[in-house]
């Protein structure tokens, strides 16, 4: 795959639309501590504050500041996504190009446990996980990650099959190239659209779980998370915070999901061939 | 033909059984004990005759693998287990709730795969004008929703704020019109949720078809229909948008998963009975026996679903018979 890939994506409004908007988010992740007014762990100002200039977003039931817990909340967020996402596709990179080139029933057996893991509803599987073992969000990562590289292995394996066939790999094997030698420099090389792809959707899958699952209750309520905002906020419908406690976080997240979804649907078509934008007559 | 049809029911199959194998071992792992679990909320004083006359009337006493054949005997029978919490019976309490689900969960991928198709097809006919590029940029924003946001807004708007419709149950107890006012009543509890569940499921119909039809639209036969006069809306629904659709079935499997996570949440979000709110409750509670039969059979009727889906493409698309 040679294409001029940055300069294809630059193209793309809404990649690049998406591009800036993360890099937004992910700046004010990282600068969290320096930029939120309070500690988020803080419960000492008055409860159920209206925005203030003292607290932007007003305080909660205990008196949290809801700015910085915000804040707080979006870091883990993008944390979850990034690591779930690195996990995953290192996953599912191993396994499709080592089920691409062992083959026979090492390979049968990687791609029959990614058919029965695409079939089965994941987030009851993290539901009963994590009800049984009320596991740290450490563990919570890996066993998301672990039901999740399916899609990754699956296109890895594809494309690493039909490289193999390729001139440049069959001669480079002919000259004794030994297989590891020929997967650095021939294969995962061009499998970067892979990963390029991979890494953005899972993370914007992982957000989206971990939104869900805090929302219903699954993490530890001390974690600072959109989704355990949401579902307290939700707890007071007769008093009028919602547009100062429920509405921030459901815009945060929205936010973040809209720009991983920006970025992807721009990577897919410059990737895709068939869907490039440019090399297709119109009717 | 038939071959691959074993082939398919087997890895199905399996599958079922590694879960229903998951089931069992999570219950074995748990550290504690499952008695003192079991009657702790309970008066009573746990002697050492009673605790060892417990543990061989639940049979923890037997070897695992005969545990093991009795829970699948067991499994056979239609016994998912008791709740501890709620007292009733597992299979009682999904029984209860699955029918609610599968009238949300239903229509609305009805409802989001007509609208997704028909809204792809009109589309990519009109790639790359305004139409085209409104709709995409609209879609793309709206698959950047959360079902948990679309199902809070929608919350705080018409129910909150105006009133307009119930912000739980599905419907409403000891109403007396009978008939007709029973069914309008039902509908008016269902709208929220439904309208929730599926406009968070059109924008990934959207996409999926307006890619499959974009290279449809190529296809020698679309310009043969063209060349022969045949009417637009013809080629566009008959010959192209008939085989940009395959794809779609294929992928039934993929968007069931979706449908079913979105459903917890916005089950969850409304307090529609169904199986989403009873596993939101079993969460809370920690209601464990509760939450693996709500998982045995969901994984079930995915798979049923999903081999139905598989018999049913190899009859649509033939070709698929044939490159086995």
């Amino acid at each position: 795959m040679h294409i001029k890939q940055f300069q294809e994506f630059a193209k793309d409004k809404l990649g690049v639309f998406g591009v800036v908007l993360l890099l937004l988010l992910l700046m004010t992740a990282i600068l969290a501590p320096i930029i939120a007014p309070h500690d988020p762990w803080d419960y000492s100002a008055q409860h159920l504050q209206p925005p203030s200039k003292e607290h932007l977003l007003g305080t909660n039931d205990c008196g949290y500041d809801l700015f910085s817990e915000l804040l707080w909340a979006l870091r883990t967020s993008i944390a979850f996504g990034i690591s779930v996402a690195a996990i995953t596709c290192t996953i599912g990179v191993v396994l499709g190009v080592s089920a691409a080139l062992i083959g026979g029933m090492y390979d049968m057996i990687v791609m029959r446990i990614a058919d029965a893991l695409l079939a089965i509803p994941t987030i009851m599987v993290l539901i009963l996980i994590a009800a049984y073992f009320k596991p740290s969000t450490t563990v919570l990562v890996i066993t998301l990650s672990l039901v999740m590289w399916q899609t990754v292995a699956r296109g890895v394996r594809a494309q690493t099959l039909s490289l193999k066939t390729k001139l440049h790999v069959k001669a480079a094997r002919n000259m004794g190239a030994p297989t590891i030698y020929i997967m650095r420099r021939h294969i995962m090389p061009e499998l970067f659209p892979l990963y390029a792809m991979g890494f953005v959707t899972k993370a914007r899958t992982a957000v989206f779980m971990e939104a869900g699952l805090s929302f219903l209750g699954i993490f530890d309520p001390s974690t600072k998370s959109l989704g355990i905002m949401m579902s307290y906020a939700m707890r007071y419908p007769h008093f009028d915070i919602w547009f100062n406690w429920l509405l921030p976080p459901v815009f945060a997240l929205s936010l973040l999901i809209i720009s991983l979804g920006l970025i992807s649907y721009a990577v897919e078509g410059i990737f895709d061939p068939r869907l490039r934008r440019n090399n297709v007559t119109p009717i | 033909m038939r071959n691959i049809t074993v082939k398919m029911v087997t890895a199905y199959l399996l599958t079922i059984l590694l879960l229903i194998f998951l089931n069992f071992l999570l219950q074995r792992l748990l550290p504690g004990d499952a008695i003192i679990a079991m009657y702790s909320g309970h008066e009573v004083v746990m002697t050492d005759e009673l605790y060892a006359e417990l543990v061989s009337r639940h049979g923890l006493d037997l070897p695992l693998h005969e545990q093991f054949l009795t829970y699948l005997s067991e499994l056979a029978h239609g016994d998912l287990g008791y709740s501890y919490i709620c007292h009733a019976s597992t299979a009682d309490l999904i029984m209860d709730a699955l029918p609610w689900t599968l009238l949300l969960m239903g229509t609305a991928f009805l409802l989001s795969a007509v609208v997704g198709i028909v809204l792809g097809v009109e589309s990519s006919w009109r790639r790359g004008r305004r139409f085209d590029r409104s709709l995409l940029a609209f879609m793309l924003l709206l698959d950047g929703f959360h079902s948990l946001v679309i199902g809070i807004i929608a919350l705080a708007i018409f129910c909150w704020h105006f009133g307009w419709f119930p912000s739980s149950g599905a419907m409403t107890s000891y109403l007396s019109t009978g008939g007709i006012g029973h069914i309008r009543d039902v509908i008016w509890h269902l709208v929220l949720p439904l309208a929730t569940l599926t406009l968070s499921m059109i924008p990934g119909d959207y996409l999926l078809i307006r890619n499959s039809m974009m290279l449809t639209i190529r296809e020698p036969y679309v310009l043969t229909a063209r060349a022969k006069g045949i009417r637009e809306r013809r080629i566009k629904y008959l010959h192209a948008a008939r085989n940009a659709i395959l794809p779609f079935t294929t992928r039934i499997g993929v968007r069931l998963a979706h449908l079913i996570t979105g459903m917890i949440f916005i089950e969850t979000i409304f307090a529609y009975p169904g199986l989403g709110l009873l596993t939101y409750n079993a969460i809370s509670n920690r209601d464990l026996p509760l939450m693996q039969g709500i998982l045995t059979v969901s994984v079930i009727l995915v798979l049923l679903i999903n081999i139905v889906v598989d018999l049913l493409y190899q009859k649509i698309d033939l070709r698929v018979g044939y490159a086995y």
